[in-house]
Formats: C-alpha cells, sequence, structure tokens
C-alpha cells in the first residue's frame, strides 16, 4: 500500500460556491518526490493541507501511513509525520533564537530535553544552519529562514515533508538553498512532496503531477509531463526552455526519442541532431 | 534625450557606525527617454537602494540623481514633487492598500499630487484599464480582490500619478506562470502607449531579456555592465561569478558554440535558437 | 529610520550576572527593590548601595550604559529632590521668603535620590544581561504556581514570546509601507499634530491587515507542528540552579543581614 493514498477528493470553502477540488485522486510512495504543479487556485494548497489533516476534504478519504486524516484521536500522530513547509518563511518561525524555534515542535510532542537538544542540533546540520542557532530570525534571509522552518519540521522527525511553494519568496540563491536541503531529505530517505511553479524544480523530481481547476490533469515522469508542451502551454503553465526548444525542433521535423529537461541533457540532445 | 542621469552616485548606511556599508559606489548612467532598463544584481548588490535614490526615498549621500538635467535634491523641501515623476513600485505592492474601495486607493497619489476632481476619475479609470481591472472591481474593497487583483490595483495606483519614469521592484515575484505573463504584457503595452521609461528590476532573466532595451547589471553596490541584453549575456561567465544565471536557452547555445558548432553569441529566445539550429540542419542538408 | 530602534537592551556578554539563572536573577531584583525601601539610614542604604556596584561591576556591560538609563530619569530625580528639600522639618539653614530649606529636607532629599538612582541601576543589571527570552522564560517557570488560580501561564508566556518575535518583522514592515506611501506622494512630515495622524491612516490600515495575515499564517503554522497548548509540553531548556546561583543568592541574604544589623543598631534618618 502507498505511503500517502488519496482518494476522489471533493472540498469547498464555506464562503465560495465552487469546489477547490473536484475529485482529486493522488498516491504517493514511501521516498518518493513528487511534485506538484498548477497554478493559483487550482486546489494544490488545498490537497497540501489535507495530508497532514489540517484539513478535511468534504468527500473522499485521505490515508497517511494507514492513518485516515479523519481520525481525530490521529490528528496529532498525523501531524508530527507529515510536515507541512509553508510558503512565506517569516511566518512559520515562533520563537526569536533560531534553537528554540527547532525545538518548538518536539517541545509540543512532549519529548525528553535532552533528546530534543540532540535532534535539534541534528535537524540544524541537515539543513546546513547549525553555526546559526543561537542567531535571531528577522536577521537571517529568506533562504536561511525558510531553511530553519524545515529544521523545525526536520525535529519532528517526519517520515514525509509537503513543501507549499516555498520558494516562491526567495531569491534564485535561496531557492537554490532550498532546493539544496529538499535534495537532501531525499537523500535521508523522506518522502517529499513540492509544490511549486518553477518547472526547473519540478524536473527534479521523481514524478509530477499537473493540476488544473481542482482535478489532476496529468501524471507522470518529468520527461513524459513537459514533453507535452502544447498540454502545458494550453493551462498557461511553463515549460523549462530546454523542452521547449526540442519540442519546437520536433516539429520542424526532428527525430527526438527522450525529450530533454536541463540545460545538458538538452546540449546532448542537439549534439546529437547535429552530429559531431 | 536623456531624462534621467546619476553622477558618482554614492550611498552608504549606518555612517559612522559599526555597521557602516557602502551600498551603491559611485554609479554615472544616463537613461534615454522611453527606454526599458532592466536592473539585476544578487540581493544585496544595492539595486533596491539605487532603485529608492531615484526618486528621493533614499538621499545620496554623495553624488547626483539629475532628472531632465536637474538635481531632484537641488531643493529638498519640494523632494515630494519629484516622487509624482519618477513613480515607484515596490515589490509585493498590494500589501500597501488600504482605503475603502480600489477606486480611492488608486486616487491616493493623484489626491496627493493636487489634481482636482474630473482629473482624478480620468487618470484613476486610465490607470484601472491599462491593468485590466473592471470598473466593478473598482467599488469593491481592495480587500476582497485574488492575489493577482491586488497586485494590478497597487501598480494602478502609481500609475496613476502618471509618472514620467516607472521603478518596479520585481512586479512578478509571487505569481504563477499565467500571472506573471499577463501583467508583464500589461506593463509593456502600457509602457508602449505611455511612451515613459521604465525600471524594472527582477531576478527573472527570461522576463528581463524579453523586455529590457538595456540592462543594469549591478554586484556589491558597483554598476557592472549597461548594455544591450544581447551583450550583457554574451558574458556569460562574468554574470556566473557574479552568482547570475543567463536564460536556459543563452546557456544551451553558448555551450554548443563551445563545442565549436557555428551559431552565434547572446541568443536570448527559444525562437532565436529554433532559427539558429534549423538553419544549422538546413545548411547540413539534414533537414 | 524605525528600523534603528531596538527592543529591550540586552547587551549579550558573558559576565557573571550573565550566567546566572534568569529565575534566580528575577528573584533577587525583587529581593533587592524590597531592601532599598527597607532602608531606614544612610548606613544601611550605603550597605546596599555597595551590593548593587558589585553587580554592576560584574555584570561585564559598559558603565555608559547605565549612564545612559539614569539620563532618561534625571527630571523624576531633580523634582523629587526639590520637593524633599523644600518640605524638611526643622531649623532652616537656608531660607528666601516661604523657601525654606532644612538639613533634614536635604539629607532626604540625597536619601530618596540614591534610592531612586538604586532602583534604576539595578533593574538595568538585569535587562542589560538577560535575553527578552530568557526573561519570558523565567517568568514562565516562576508564575507556574499562579495555575491554581487558573491564570493561564503558559499562553501568557506563548504569547509574550511570539510579540518578542515579530516586534522587529512589524518595525521593518512599517519602515517599507512608509516607503510605498510616500513614494504615492503621502507627506508624513508636515502639518500639525491632528494632519500627521491623519496622515498615518494608509500605513496602519496595512500594517494591522498584514498582522492579522501573518497572525493567520503562524496559527496555520503552529498547528502544523502539533502545537496544541501548553498541557504535555516539555522543553528543551531546563533552567537548573548551579554553584554561582546559590552563591549569589548567599551574598543577597549577607547584604539582608547587613541592611537589618544597621536599620537596628544605627540612628534612623527618616
Amino acid at each position: 500500500m502507498s505511503f500517502i493514498t488519496a482518494e476522489n477528493l471533493r472540498f469547498s470553502y464555506d464562503d465560495e460556491n465552487r469546489n477547490v477540488l473536484d475529485g482529486v485522486s493522488l498516491k504517493v510512495e514511501k521516498g518518493e518526490f513528487v511534485a506538484l504543479l498548477g497554478h493559483n487556485g487550482c486546489g494544490k494548497s488545498t490537497v497540501s493541507k489535507m495530508l497532514n489533516a489540517m484539513l478535511l476534504p468534504d468527500e473522499g478519504v485521505v490515508m497517511v501511513d494507514k492513518m485516515i486524516t479523519s481520525d481525530e484521536e490521529m490528528t496529532f500522530e498525523i501531524r508530527r509525520n507529515v510536515g507541512l513547509v509553508l510558503q512565506n518563511p517569516d511566518n512559520q518561525l515562533v520563537a526569536s533564537v533560531i534553537e528554540e524555534d527547532v525545538a518548538f515542535g518536539p517541545e509540543n510532542l512532549g519529548i525528553e530535553p535532552s533528546e530534543i537538544r540532540k535532534r535539534v542540533d541534528d535537524a540544524l546540520r541537515t539543513v546546513g544552519m547549525y553555526e546559526y542557532r543561537t542567531h535571531a530570525p528577522h536577521k537571517l534571509s529568506g533562504g536561511q529562514k525558510q531553511r530553519v522552518a524545515i529544521a523545525g519540521i526536520l525535529a519532528m522527525q517526519p517520515s514525509c515533508v509537503v513543501f507549499d511553494e516555498p520558494t516562491a519568496m526567495l531569491d534564485p540563491s535561496g531557492r537554490e538553498e532550498v532546493m539544496n536541503t529538499i535534495a537532501a531529505l531525499k537523500a535521508k530517505g523522506i518522502t517529499v512532496v513540492l509544490i511549486t511553479h518553477y518547472m526547473n524544480e519540478a524536473v527534479q523530481a521523481d514524478r509530477v503531477i499537473v493540476m488544473n481547476s481542482g482535478r489532476v490533469l496529468i501524471e507522470g515522469k518529468p520527461d513524459e509531463v513537459f514533453s507535452k508542451v502544447s498540454l502545458l502551454k494550453k493551462h498557461s503553465l511553463d515549460v523549462p526552455q530546454a523542452t521547449e526548444l526540442a519540442y519546437k525542433l520536433v516539429g520542424a521535423g526532428v527525430h527526438c526519442d527522450k525529450m530533454p529537461l536541463t540545460t545538458e541533457e538538452c546540449v546532448g540532445f542537439l549534439e546529437e541532431v547535429l552530429g559531431k | 534625450m536623456s531624462i534621467i542621469e546619476a553622477k558618482n552616485l554614492c550611498f552608504t548606511y549606518g555612517i559612522n557606525t559599526p555597521f557602516e556599508k557602502k551600498a551603491v559606489k559611485d554609479i554615472n548612467l544616463s537613461v534615454n527617454e522611453g527606454e526599458v532598463i532592466g536592473l539585476i544584481g544578487h540581493t544585496g548588490s544595492g539595486k533596491s537602494t539605487f532603485a529608492q535614490m531615484l526618486n528621493g526615498l533614499i538621499r545620496p549621500t554623495s553624488g547626483q540623481v539629475l532628472l531632465d538635467g536637474r538635481d531632484i535634491w537641488e531643493n529638498p523641501k519640494e523632494i515630494r514633487k519629484i516622487r509624482f515623476r519618477v513613480g515607484m513600485v515596490f515589490q509585493y505592492p498590494e500589501y500597501q492598500l488600504f482605503d475603502e474601495t480600489v477606486y480611492k486607493d488608486i486616487s491616493f497619489g493623484p489626491r496627493n499630487k493636487g489634481m482636482n476632481g474630473d482629473e482624478i476619475d480620468k487618470t484613476v479609470r486610465k490607470a484601472a484599464k491599462f491593468v485590466g481591472l473592471s470598473d466593478k472591481l473598482l467599488q469593491k474593497s481592495p480587500f476582497d480582490l485574488s492575489g493577482g487583483e491586488k497586485r494590478r490595483a497597487a501598480i494602478a495606483g502609481v500609475i496613476a500619478m502618471d509618472p514620467d519614469v516607472l521603478v518596479l521592484d520585481e512586479p512578478t515575484a509571487g505569481l504563477d506562470p499565467k500571472g506573471r505573463d499577463l501583467l508583464l504584457a500589461q506593463i509593456m503595452q502600457y509602457h508602449n502607449e505611455r511612451k515613459n521609461t521604465i525600471f524594472i528590476v527582477s531576478h527573472s532573466m527570461e522576463d528581463i531579456s524579453r523586455i529590457a532595451d538595456r540592462i543594469m547589471v549591478m554586484n556589491k553596490g558597483n554598476l557592472e555592465m549597461f548594455d544591450t541584453p544581447r551583450k550583457v549575456f554574451s558574458e556569460v561567465e562574468k554574470l556566473e561569478s557574479m552568482g547570475l544565471r543567463v536564460p536556459q536557452v543563452t546557456k544551451i547555445m553558448m555551450l554548443l558554440r563551445e563545442k565549436g558548432y557555428d551559431i552565434p553569441d547572446g541568443i536570448l529566445t527559444v525562437e532565436q535558437a529554433l532559427y539558429e539550429v534549423v538553419n544549422l540542419l538546413k545548411r547540413e542538408g539534414k533537414l | 529610520m524605525i528600523r534603528d530602534v531596538t527592543l529591550g537592551q540586552f547587551m549579550p556578554g558573558k559576565g557573571v550576572i550573565h550566567r546566572m539563572d534568569p529565575r534566580v536573577k528575577i528573584v533577587l531584583l525583587i529581593a533587592f527593590i524590597v531592601f532599598i525601601f527597607c532602608t531606614f539610614n544612610f548606613f544601611a542604604l550605603g550597605v546596599c548601595t555597595a551590593a548593587i556596584i558589585t553587580a554592576i561591576v560584574l555584570s561585564d556591560v559598559p558603565f555608559k550604559m547605565y549612564l545612559k538609563s539614569l539620563k532618561v530619569i534625571i527630571v523624576i530625580i531633580l523634582i523629587t529632590s526639590l520637593l524633599n528639600i523644600f518640605y524638611g522639618t526643622g531649623d532652616p539653614i537656608f531660607q528666601l521668603g516661604f523657601l525654606k530649606i532644612t538639613l533634614a529636607g536635604v539629607y532626604r532629599a540625597i536619601f530618596v535620590s540614591v534610592r531612586i538612582v538604586c532602583l534604576i541601576l539595578i533593574s538595568s543589571c538585569l535587562t542589560f544581561t538577560t535575553s527578552p527570552t530568557d526573561l519570558t522564560d523565567a517568568i514562565e517557570r516562576l508564575m507556574k504556581p499562579l495555575k491554581v488560580f487558573h491564570i493561564k501561564v503558559h499562553e501568557i508566556a506563548m504569547m509574550m514570546t511570539i510579540a518578542l518575535r515579530f516586534v522587529p518583522t512589524l518595525l521593518e514592515e512599517t519602515d517599507k509601507i512608509m516607503s510605498a506611501q510616500k513614494a504615492r506622494g503621502a507627506d508624513m512630515e508636515s502639518g500639525g499634530m491632528i494632519k500627521k495622524i491623519k496622515a498615518m491612516t494608509p500605513v496602519l490600515i496595512p500594517l494591522f491587515v498584514s498582522a492579522f495575515r501573518r497572525a493567520y499564517e503562524l496559527a496555520v503554522a503552529m498547528e502544523c507542528r502539533c502545537y496544541r497548548g501548553g498541557d504535555g509540553r516539555t522543553r528543551m531548556k531546563t533552567l537548573h540552579m548551579k554553584p554561582l546561583d546559590f552563591g549569589c543568592v548567599g551574598f543577597a541574604a549577607a547584604v539582608l543581614a547587613g541592611i537589618i544589623l544597621c536599620n537596628i543598631f544605627l540612628p534612623a534618618v527618616i
């Protein structure tokens, strides 16, 4: 059985009569890195909040590690197990000292002080912020704050972390810091669900799910999904320039087996086409 | 004719404190009327400080900003008048909305400028049209709008002052691709009709390369380059040493060129790249 | 710029007072405030002052900072001294019309001034050497027994922690909004009081809206991190009394003994 299974989710907010989610089903395997794409209002943030029982679907079921999110007794165990990192790094940090902020989660779980200390240090080392542990959050860069927020989730030792547009408010170097941290989590065997607008981030995933108006539009491996350039463009989603160029060359009559996603892949593809 | 000039422009934060930091170092440049200037640089490169000196929100510690050949700080008491001529849209401008209706909020700048009733109505509606806000939305509370609409309402609030120079600090930050493309298109359409000068700060090299006539590259407070996108983005190594990227397609074409293929440098768009590659294939009889 | 305003006056350092348990510091501060008011003659006050000066010397904070904190209350000291000088009873040593100055009045003035100075110095000693976070933490732990009276100690402490965390963020935000409105031609410098307050509306409304938005997002983030109030919560930092703290308590006890002895065996001033 998959680590996360969401079946036929339907949901609408009280003040709107439109269904934000209109029959979404998805699965996430243990240790997998899944990217969730779609433009604003397509329901992807709503899905993210359902994965850790912050929201419950009107219809449908979300199962996390054999627990049903609507089971109130399991709420905190699910939230511990599935951490959620939000968009604005400023509004996630609680304490005015970094290590105390990271300790906030484990403190809520009632863990022994000495064990909290160990977890906090480990989490800060994983995100590369250990040297800053006694600093104040407001003096850090956006990327650094976001890494502290991730450490705060890691200290609860979750098996999955859901990122809701974690890089939307960051500059390019901050984005890179966060993506490197995500790669480190994946290497540790943590399941990652990443919601993003940036295609160069999505191409790093094992699987991509594209949502549109409350439904899943397409899903598959990044090269499969991004090869559907015209479909993505129709829904005003970005495609990496590398893929777009290859796609247009195919349109001009060039043969291509596997769509390139990155700069290197595209250079390789063009070399092959042009002949050495 | 040059509309805005910087002469030996410098700014230092916290003079005579232990935190003294030179944010902008001796910048000299001249920008012509009607140009679109892209402003790129790593966070902390001094680009925001530079931008805020253009309309007198920050007073240079030395050097001058000239608007139509006159120092904007010639008469410090009149600095408010400069702000109507050099409009500034901050990052995440939607957080500055405050009035009861979108209409009233957009009219805040024009009212401060001292326009009369008819003028205000005309300029507000015109500004709203530029950013694609319908008349129905104008009577709503700004806090009831969607994220993208709020952003556009806030930008309209600056456009409504009808500035000769418009400075936009990362106008598309945090928007999705759809919202981003729409907003950029609206800004460019506004520019084409109003023919004013625009400074646009952005981290998106793809966007900048598409719309800018010239690009300012700032690094550690210095103006490192000031040239056409083609020239700027052909210096890939120099940009990368400053922690900046080039558009992905530019990088791909540069790597191919380095491998000995006959491709010109400074390719900025997918269309240009496609054209070059197809040409190359045709010449070799492969297509 | 608003950004330059710093909250609290904590000066990081590694002095003796810095290393003390914040709970002990708070309790001793309260003790010393009581001591100061229990001095009835110059000898007792002298003992108390000497103890406070010792604390200041040990505090590893430049003396300049203490002088700065005194500067704020100099007017209060002057006014109270003047009142005391003229309200003394007994034989005047100087008289001008209805104003008369007595020796007792002068003593009283000096006595009261020294008391106020002592109060300020010892309170500053606490705020200079203890970070706001440590203070909140210590207050929470000291107030724990009040739970019996259904006082929400944990909630109060949590609110203080969050407030401390967000003050710099909101100050920065105020600065940004002010710049943005100035860029739209808002005039915040000229005009009278009422005009200036009116001119702040475009700054205050966005600031409140933003504060509520932040509060909402923070609440979501806290729930995501399994926050459910103070029950069953542990703390990473545990406070333990160290030999240093026992030493300081001992020192304070000695000071108290000295004050009592002076009060009993030496003549009272007031």
